[in-house]
């Protein structure tokens, strides 16, 4: 019987803040104050980057293409503003002080032009930009990319029946949310550089190499002097490049020490530029070169390529354990210190925004997302628990500082110590959303399963939302299509039309549904418009394929990488031997398919309470005046109880795409495994659908993930679970990452006794072998009045798809998405 | 066999050691003032209407169906129940698409229950959960707790119960060899008030728990008092109660606020609530809290 109201952490520290009260700052002074000069304001765009790239590849045309990107680099290394903000320790920025965002006109620089204006003016996650930097777009960045960006040649190349289904033929920067396309506005998906490598050897080490293999090269091979010359030449210059860049930074450091009046802070600086002056070109000699490395490395490959929002940190607690312990044995580092250079470099990543010109990328991560995630725990190559002093110092840092960076990732396995699991029972009590966790039951195996060295695959870091990387093994970075799921639920009700896209005949014809006499005719019409949105989804990978390498290249992530080493050829190239290419379609909507399938089956076909007809004329009307058949619809089976009847469909779902995947992924020479992680594209894909026949009205989100459609689980936290496990198919490799949100009350994990069953809970997951899942904890009326007033809750961080984000910079639409999921309440 | 339950409720943490799934039995001996659960009364399924999911006039499947014309649908988006002249056929709850009227109970074999708790085994296993029977009192169900308790301990979950003590020794013994954990109302010590707010005297109660705990006394028992304004909202109360749990071993006792969630349910099934809109007090309940705690 809870009767009395509980409440987070986050939520007692957000009432203190709105009494006035300072506390949390004590001990963080410096970190706040950077805090505070960036806290609540909109990203401005910086358009160095694009002007400087956009400068170079004007000189280098006709070179090879890794060449011209390591030209452009060295360009921008040489050319762009160098800033160190008052206050840090870490140091590095690809834009102008405060939150920024940058320009990568290779991407869709043919429509900036269009679009700046709805970047600077759309309702959710704008940016600021000034009439010259505008100017500069239009006339100096965007002419160029005219007949040149990868968007304009990806619409050009897809067939037109293809086409059709990513944009709306009539405004192709429309998207039609039935197969949508994530590679116009991102070069890369998600990455995770081997930071270790430049921790370890440093810039100057990799340039040797990149050296010793070019004077190796045979002067009469064409292959030698073709193509692996210049990746060589171009692997030198990026190495000149971040060094360059960094020790840029020296400068800057010492002509600010040299105007310095406060000591400590002139002491800082003349740390600060020693520090740029020796990393990244030389390995790191302590805990604060090598965190300073990173961040290098980090920012440079923002530099480099848009990677979809995501470069993640990689497996932070493993490879700057070395010199935290190191450090602490010395005496010369103190846990505080590690955590106040922890956090400088955590408010610089808070800073980088992703901006997405296209509406389409905008749409699709809402609040400025991005995400860079530290891994932490996990095993290590050798299979032992990897956890260590680090990986706790992280969660008492995401706990102590409420910030929505880094986004904090967990690996956990059947041997994670029980104070690992408490220590992020903690976290996740605290009610942010972190960590985030991983499964390395499921996903080792999983790995495996795509034939990676069993070591490498024991080493996976998370990336992105709910992705794994194996750094040195994955070699593909090629986006993929957003699948809408529910959008063949239409197609069969609707003989190959929706509801959005009306007369045109977007789907195959599968007949009137009207004159079905069995539910298999239904199922067969359905897997046929399954099928055939799969077709076009390969259609549109393998052209996305084809076209990327002529438009990508990525030196900096080249040069990082054994194998591009190895055989000289860029990561953005496809088929790098040794290499494992592990692409994805996103299928969204998945519990809400499943559920408008069973209520067919269920009302039409079982019970025969409804006909054919009047459930198409129901949805045809948005329920209106046809509120007994929306209620019908309401109370049938839903996914996420647990319940047979329609866990069933779900897996037959995923039966469906798994056996496409793994019948047809060998003839595009990849792995394409179908996964659940929609970010925020439940949300637009569910605005472009129709009413759907598990009672859904028209225009409303689709359920996110794997999760149960809005409030439909109302049989627990483990039937969430469970029906996931029922409906995933073990047997297929092709399986991809399933994203699960639970939401928590907090009186549900309340004192000890509720931590102990929350941990208990996370065991029962990873036995159960589920790929990922996350939580929320907080009270529903919090979010109602974040809602209502802003103003008091502009701190508030909440868990929205593989990522932490502040409420209050989300859109109405998934703020009310993330107040609708079902609260496991205790009774 | 079969037993009749109302509710099966997974993923229940407040109850007993781990994640426990709680079967809720039909059927009480006890008729408390206070009762949060109410359509546990009956022994038998009942029908509840809860208006607010109603869809009202546009609808009208429950008064067409219904053969004793109880159901009056109006204009105003719901429908008026006549409880008294309702056959309990349960038609209507069929019928209607809103789940806006619904029964309270079904019948359910042994069998039938344990795998739908065994579903979440994986969750009891890694936390010393499982299966939890409460109520009504599931001891009313004697035979029927038995085979369930059985079953569950054969395929290795905890057991616990709730229960209200009010059955006579002999009938339920047999019940406690298959528990690992008991939650025992205790609810006044004065025999007279206990029969005024309950419907009965506590005189079997006491009986029941005394033999119990010299039966079975290594199994972990809580004693639970609810307090209730104006029924046992003294210190003198409390006291007297902690003082008689304390002579037990392997006993403790804890006290639960008061409070009124089950109102809307007494109205589901045409019932009024007694004890009005009267909240305990805070500071009543902390003090009574801290001497039950002594």
């Amino acid at each position: 019987m809870a009767c009395c109201k509980v409440y987070t952490p986050q939520e007692e520290y957000l009432k203190k803040l709105q009494a006035g009260n300072q506390d949390n700052r004590k001990g963080r002074e410096r970190i706040y104050r950077i805090i505070d000069r960036y806290n609540g304001t909109k990203p401005a765009i910086d358009i160095e980057r694009g002007l400087y790239f956009t400068q170079s590849m004007k000189q280098t045309e006709g070179e090879m293409l890794v060449l011209r990107w390591a030209k452009a680099l060295k360009h921008i290394a040489e050319n762009i503003t160098v800033y160190i903000d008052d206050d840090t320790l870490i140091v590095g920025r690809g834009g102008k002080l405060g939150r920024y965002g940058l320009v990568y006109p290779e991407l869709d620089g043919n429509i900036m032009d269009i679009t700046i204006k709805d970047v600077s003016e759309r309702k959710e996650s704008s940016f600021t930009i000034s009439e010259e930097d505008g100017r500069i777009i239009s006339e100096e960045i965007c002419p160029y990319w005219k007949d040149k960006s990868f968007w304009e040649d990806l619409v050009k190349a897809l067939p037109e029946e293809t086409l059709r289904l990513t944009y709306d033929p009539k405004n192709p920067v429309q998207s039609r949310h039935i197969l949508d396309e994530l590679t116009t506005y991102r070069s890369s998906i998600n990455w995770v550089p081997d930071y270790e490598k430049a921790l370890k050897r440093g810039f100057k080490s990799l340039k040797k190499e990149a050296q010793k293999k070019l004077d190796a090269l045979d002067p009469f091979n064409v292959n030698d002097t073709m193509e692996k010359k210049p990746f060589l030449e171009a692997m030198i210059l990026v190495c000149d490049a971040i060094v360059l860049w960094a020790r840029r930074h020296g400068d800057k450091a010492m002509e600010l020490a040299q105007l310095e009046q406060d000591p400590v802070r002139k002491q800082e600086l003349l740390d600060i530029a020693e520090r740029c002056y020796w990393v990244p070109e030389n390995p790191a000699r302590n805990f604060r070169e090598a965190v300073q490395s990173q961040w290098f490395v980090q920012m440079f490959s923002r530099l480099e390529q848009k990677t979809g929002a995501i470069v993640s940190n990689g497996r932070m607690d493993q490879y700057l354990y070395p010199y935290y312990q190191a450090d602490k044995a010395a005496g010369i580092l103190t846990d505080a210190q590690a955590m106040e250079i922890l956090e400088c470099l955590w408010v610089m990543m808070a800073q980088f925004t992703d901006l997405c010109f296209s509406p389409n990328g905008a749409s699709q991560q809402e609040g400025w997302a991005h995400w860079e995630a530290v891994t932490i725990g996990g095993q290590t190559r050798e299979g032992n628990d990897a956890t260590n002093e680090l990986s706790y110092l992280f969660l008492r840092s995401k706990r102590e500082l409420p910030l929505n960076y880094p986004d904090l990732a967990a690996r956990i396995h059947s041997r994670s110590p029980q104070r690992f699991l408490r220590e992020i029972a903690l976290t996740i009590k605290d009610g942010a959303g972190y960590p985030k966790l991983f499964n390395d039951e499921e996903i080792v195996l999983n790995l495996v399963g795509q034939g990676a060295p069993l070591a490498d695959a024991l080493d996976y870091s998370a990336s992105g939302c709910a992705e794994v990387r194996m750094p040195n093994r994955d070699t593909f970075t090629c986006g993929h299509p957003y699948l809408n799921l529910v959008s063949c639920v239409e197609m069969a009700l609707y003989d190959g039309q929706t509801f959005m896209t009306g007369e045109e005949q977007i789907g195959l014809k599968t007949g009137d549904p009207c004159q079905f006499a069995a539910w298999e005719e239904f199922w067969a019409a359905y897997e046929a418009q399954l099928t055939n949105l799969l077709k076009h989804a390969f259609v549109q990978e393998y052209n996305i394929m084809k076209l990327r390498p002529l438009h990508f290249a990525c030196p900096l992530n080249s040069v990082l990488h054994d194998l591009c080493m190895d055989s000289c050829i860029d990561l953005h190239q496809n088929n790098i031997p040794d290499g494992i290419d592990i692409g994805f379609i996103d299928v969204i909507g998945y519990a809400t398919a499943a559920d408008s399938l069973a209520a067919i089956k269920k009302l039409v076909f079982d019970d025969k309470t409804l006909t054919m007809a009047e459930v198409i004329d129901a949805l045809r009307n948005n329920f209106e005046d046809r509120e007994i058949v929306r209620q019908m619809m309401l109370n049938a089976p839903k996914f996420g109880n647990n319940d047979p009847y329609v866990d069933t469909i779900a897996q037959n779902i995923t039966r469906i795409y798994l056996e496409y995947a793994k019948k047809h992924s060998p003839e595009l020479g990849i792995h394409v495994d179908p996964r659940m992680v929609p970010v925020t594209g439940h949300v637009s894909l569910g605005k472009s659908t129709g009413a759907t026949p598990n009672g859904r009205i028209a225009g409303f989100p689709l359920s996110d993930g794997a999760s149960a459609s809005h409030g439909s689980d109302t049989n627990g936290p483990t039937a969430v679970l469970l029906s996931n496990v029922a409906s995933k198919l073990f047997d297929y490799r092709e399986r991809g990452s399933r994203l699960i949100n639970i939401k928590f009350t907090p009186s549900s994990i309340e004192r000890e006794e509720g931590l102990q069953k929350l941990i208990a809970f996370i065991r029962a997951w990873c036995d159960l072998k589920l790929w990922f899942i996350q939580f929320n904890v907080i009270n529903r009326e919090t979010l109602l009045a974040a809602k209502a007033e802003p103003e008091n809750y502009k701190n508030l961080i909440v868990r929205v798809a593989g990522y932490s984000a502040y409420f209050v910079e989300l859109s109405p639409d998934l703020q009310n998405d993330i107040i609708e999921r079902t609260q496991q309440a205790v009774i | 066999m079969e037993g009749c339950v109302f509710n099966v409720q997974k993923y229940s943490v407040h109850d007993g050691p781990g994640i426990r799934t709680i079967v809720f039995f039909k059927g009480c001996p006890l008729r408390c003032k206070w009762c949060c659960n109410p359509e546990s009364q009956l022994t038998y399924p009942q029908i509840a209407y809860n208006a607010e999911k109603c869809i009202g006039h546009s609808c009208t499947l429950c008064a067409n169906v219904c053969p004793a014309k109880s159901i009056t649908v109006l204009t105003q988006g719901s429908a008026q129940l006549n409880y008294q002249t309702c056959l309990q056929c349960l038609s209507c709850a069929g019928v209607c698409p809103s789940k806006a009227i619904t029964v309270y109970g079904q019948y359910q074999t042994p069998a039938q229950l344990v795998n739908q708790v065994e579903e979440d085994a994986i969750f009891y296993a890694r936390s010393q959960g499982g299966l939890t029977l409460s109520g009504g009192e599931p001891t009313m169900q004697t035979e029927f707790a038995l085979a369930l308790l059985k079953e569950a301990k054969y395929r290795g979950m905890t057991t616990a119960m709730e229960t209200c003590g009010a059955i006579p020794w002999e009938q339920c013994q047999e019940i406690y060899s298959y528990l690992d954990f008991v939650y025992f109302d205790i609810k006044h010590l004065d025999s007279q008030k206990h029969q005024a707010w309950t419907g009965q005297s506590n005189d079997i109660i006491l009986d029941t728990f005394r033999k119990m705990r010299a039966a079975y006394p290594d199994t972990p028992c809580v004693v639970r008092t609810p307090i209730i304004p104006q029924f046992n909202d003294t210190e003198a109360d409390i006291m007297d109660i902690r003082n008689f749990v304390k002579s037990f071993a392997h006993t403790s006792y804890e006290v639960l606020r008061y409070h009124r969630y089950g109102t809307a349910k007494y109205g589901f099934i045409g019932r009024e609530y007694f004890l009005g809109t009267k909240d305990l007090d805070e500071d009543v309940f902390n003090h009574l809290k801290s001497i039950s705690l002594q």
